[in-house]
């Protein structure tokens, strides 16, 4: 079976500078994949090429087994994105706007209602069905954005940070559904600044440092060394230099 | 005041070339011509020959000019450059510095005022038989005007983002706009000419100012500008400090009852019911949006009661003939001017609502093509539902309004809408820019949106004027309807040729739509 996610030699160069430079990348269908790196190394970069929502410089990229963007709207099709900056219409009640998504996915009407309320009662949000999501916490936000993602029972999940802001609670029963997923026989690629969440949840991990793939190895490897996750990405972005003071603070 | 430059600056090197370069050559225009009319005022004022004559027309001037500061930002809903104010309370900066920057600020909203003032005050000061402190009496005059309109400012901004208050405040806008020329065309001209030609009261500020600029020193006409200084610092000060303590999400009160929301849920679905998805979805999503959009609801009450208000004494007044062309072309005259106000969120940026939430179209799987048809169908929707409203009006003030005129009016605003559609698309596409729906004004300089209409009116009325033209050389209604339906043939190949440019154009610019729509708003707005 195809690999949910190969990337061979991908490039983004934003005027002078390459933002992702020459990226390989192999993700197997069924796979927690973690995608790690510092601010600014590319990784938003990396999942709006996959999404097709910024074209590449060069290199390849197939999701699924499918090329694209030749097959763009039948890979969009499968994959569910929660991406960084929300993608809510703020004017929009919670079960409207599933409901919305379910139906920009081919879902019919009644379908996308029904499995809509359904996952607001799973993430905890069907208390309130007629506040506005411009009213939301951030949490929330995060949470509506997760279950319009599951929706359409994607195959690949594209998830940008989607525990950022999230409390104690509602990050517990996100990452609980995405494991049942997982379970399942989807594939999830994760970025995520929080490094206990990615050993957590994940059963391989690749860190990008300034465009560039600094590591790729399964987690049970990097558990085998005695380096905790957070040593290793330090030293594999090759930050390892200590904190510098100033004068004056 | 320096961030709020800086803001602007760097705001034109990243933003579109092409569209900076339009803004730029459309506020030229547009200043341009209000730069010349100042030369002309400080040409006139300069002549002690014309100064006689010029006083008794300088009262009404600066009423003029003062109306313009205080009333077109209000009715073009567009508030200048501002400064989101809770945002900087963090830091320990004085409330009044703040205040006076906010006062500042409002210098955005009347550039053109202060152009004339300038020239006047220039030409004045030139004249030999002018004393030369006069033309100073100028400044208070333009300090007033500051502090008011950022008073008027804060008070609208506090009114209109309360649900239904801000219905009713702008009904008694389009009423206080469309007041002079109701008085003017319904029998009480001779009142307001006596009223006008009557000696002028001297406690008000365009008075005074006169007076004083001419070099009539009294010390009435000194002590009235002062009081009227100190009383508008006061008003604006008193606004200023309410709205820092207003709670906008609370105002508000966004979560409908359960009863509001069953009674419109029929119309929300209606799309859905006429169109399959993913058309009827982007619709029906576009008509709830759209519907609980502080922004847009000011928009389409104006759209539908400036229009009506303002061209009904016109139309139907004492002076005016029931079967003049203004009456006869009522409902069509109508319509395509609140085609025009709705312009600016139905077409000119029709993402901008959206903002970040543009990857979600972008994302799905579905064509760029359909997402643009579902916005375009939504607004031909919106746009059905104000000239419904305004015929309904119509009817009910018994205006003589035959169904032909009806059918007339609908074509017109059909055919003018096929080409702004087609210009609005390429437009959202090229030019996108976040919009904070939740903001009944906007802050963006009135020049784009007059170069807007400036520009794409008269282009998508040249079909109709040709109507016309076959109406008057041909003297049958056939004709009208026949080059009307020419039009109308011409605006659907134009809008589809459009719509795969600006589906190509959002293939290759689809990185630069998301970063543009995906800006946020911070303290300082530019």
């Amino acid at each position: 079976m195809s690999a949910a996610i190969s990337v061979r030699n991908l490039r983004k160069v934003y005027g002078s500078k390459a933002a992702v430079d020459g990226l390989d990348l192999e993700v197997p269908r069924g796979c927690f994949f973690g995608f790690l790196g510092p601010n600014g190394a590319g990784k938003t970069t990396t999942i709006r090429m996959l999404m097709g929502l910024a074209p590449p410089t060069s290199g390849s990229i197939e999701l699924l087994g499918l090329p694209m963007p030749e097959h763009a709207l039948e890979v969009k099709g499968k994959i569910g994105l929660v991406p960084d900056e929300s993608l809510l219409f703020d004017h929009l009640t919670g079960p409207e706007f599933t409901e919305f998504v379910g139906r920009m996915y081919g879902l019919d009407r009644t379908v996308a209602r029904e499995r809509g309320q359904e996952l607001l009662e799973l993430f905890e949000l069907s208390s309130e069905p007629r506040k506005l999501i411009g009213d939301y916490s951030k949490g929330m936000r995060k949470r509506i954005a997760m279950a319009a993602a599951l929706i359409h029972r994607p195959e690949l999940f594209l998830l940008d940070e989607p525990f950022e802001g999230v409390d104690a609670v509602g990050a517990r029963l996100m990452k609980e559904i995405l494991l049942e997923q997982v379970r399942r026989g989807a594939t999830m690629f994760l970025t995520s600044h929080v490094l206990e969440v990615v050993e957590r949840l994940c059963d391989r991990v690749a860190i990008i440092q300034q465009g560039k793939l600094v590591l790729d190895s399964t987690m049970a490897e990097l558990r085998s060394s005695s380096e905790t996750l957070e040593d290793i990405f330090v030293r594999a972005v090759g930050a390892e230099r200590p904190a510098e003071t100033l004068d004056w603070l | 005041m320096w961030a709020q430059w800086r803001s602007t600056r760097n705001r034109f090197p990243r933003a579109n070339q092409a569209g900076v370069a339009f803004t730029g050559i459309m506020g030229l225009i547009w200043y341009g011509v209000f730069t010349y009319l100042a030369v002309v005022a400080a040409f006139l004022l300069s002549s002690p020959a014309e100064l006689p004559t010029l006083r008794q027309v300088a009262p009404g001037a600066l009423l003029l000019c003062f109306l313009y500061w205080q009333l077109i930002p209000v009715l073009t809903a567009s508030m200048g450059s501002s400064l989101d104010i809770r945002k900087l309370l963090v830091y320990p900066v004085p409330r009044g510095s703040l205040f006076w920057v906010e006062v500042a600020l409002r210098i955005s909203t009347s550039i053109e005022m202060l152009l004339l003032l300038v020239g006047s005050g220039i030409g004045l000061a030139i004249n030999p038989s002018v004393p030369i402190w006069a033309p100073l009496a100028l400044m208070p005059f333009v300090v007033i005007n500051l502090l008011l309109s950022a008073g008027v400012r804060d008070l609208l901004v506090r009114l209109l983002a309360r649900k239904r208050v801000r219905e009713v405040v702008v009904l008694l806008l389009v009423l206080c706009a469309a007041l002079p020329q109701t008085l003017l065309l319904s029998g009480s001209r001779g009142r307001l000419r006596q009223f006008f030609s009557s000696a002028p009261v001297p406690a008000l500020p365009w008075n005074a100012t006169a007076e004083l600029s001419f070099g009539e020193f009294s010390w009435f006409s000194a002590a009235t500008l002062l009081v009227w200084m100190a009383a508008a610092y006061f008003f604006s000060r008193w606004q200023f400090e309410r709205g820092l303590n207003f709670d906008r999400g609370e105002a508000s009160g966004r979560t409908t009852s359960a009863r509001a929301a069953n009674r419109l849920e029929w119309w929300y679905r209606l799309p859905s019911v006429l169109l399959r998805d993913p058309l009827g979805a982007l619709v029906e999503k576009e008509l709830r949006f759209l519907s609980r959009t502080p922004r847009f609801r000011l928009v389409f009450t104006m759209g539908f009661s400036f229009g009506l208000l303002i061209w009904l004494p016109m139309a139907f007044g004492r002076v005016a003939t029931r079967h003049s062309p203004l009456a006869d072309n009522y409902l069509a005259l109508v319509s395509v001017y609140a085609l025009l106000i709705l312009s600016d969120t139905l077409f000119w940026n029709c993402f901008g609502f959206d903002r970040g939430a543009v990857q979600l179209y972008l994302s799905a799987p579905l064509k760029f093509s359909v997402v643009l048809a579902g916005k375009n169908l939504a607004a031909v929707f919106f746009v059905a539902l104000e000239v419904s409203a305004i015929a309904l009006v119509c009817a009910l003030l018994r205006l003589p309004l035959p169904a032909i005129k009806s059918l007339e009016a609908i074509a017109i605003t059909f055919v003018v809408m096929l080409f702004i559609l087609s210009i609005g698309n390429l437009s959202s596409v090229y030019n996108p820019r976040a919009v904070d729906p939740s903001k009944s004004f906007r802050t963006a300089a009135s020049a784009r949106t007059q170069a807007m209409l400036m520009l794409a009116f008269p282009v998508a009325l040249i079909p109709v004027a040709l109507a016309f033209l076959a109406r008057f050389a041909f003297d049958s209604e056939w004709a009208f309807f026949g080059a009307l339906a020419g039009g109308g043939a011409l605006g659907a190949t134009v809008y589809f040729y459009s719509l795969g440019s600006a589906v190509r154009a959002s293939e290759q610019r689809r990185e630069e739509i998301i970063v543009a729509l995906s800006r946020g708003d911070g303290p300082i707005a530019s």
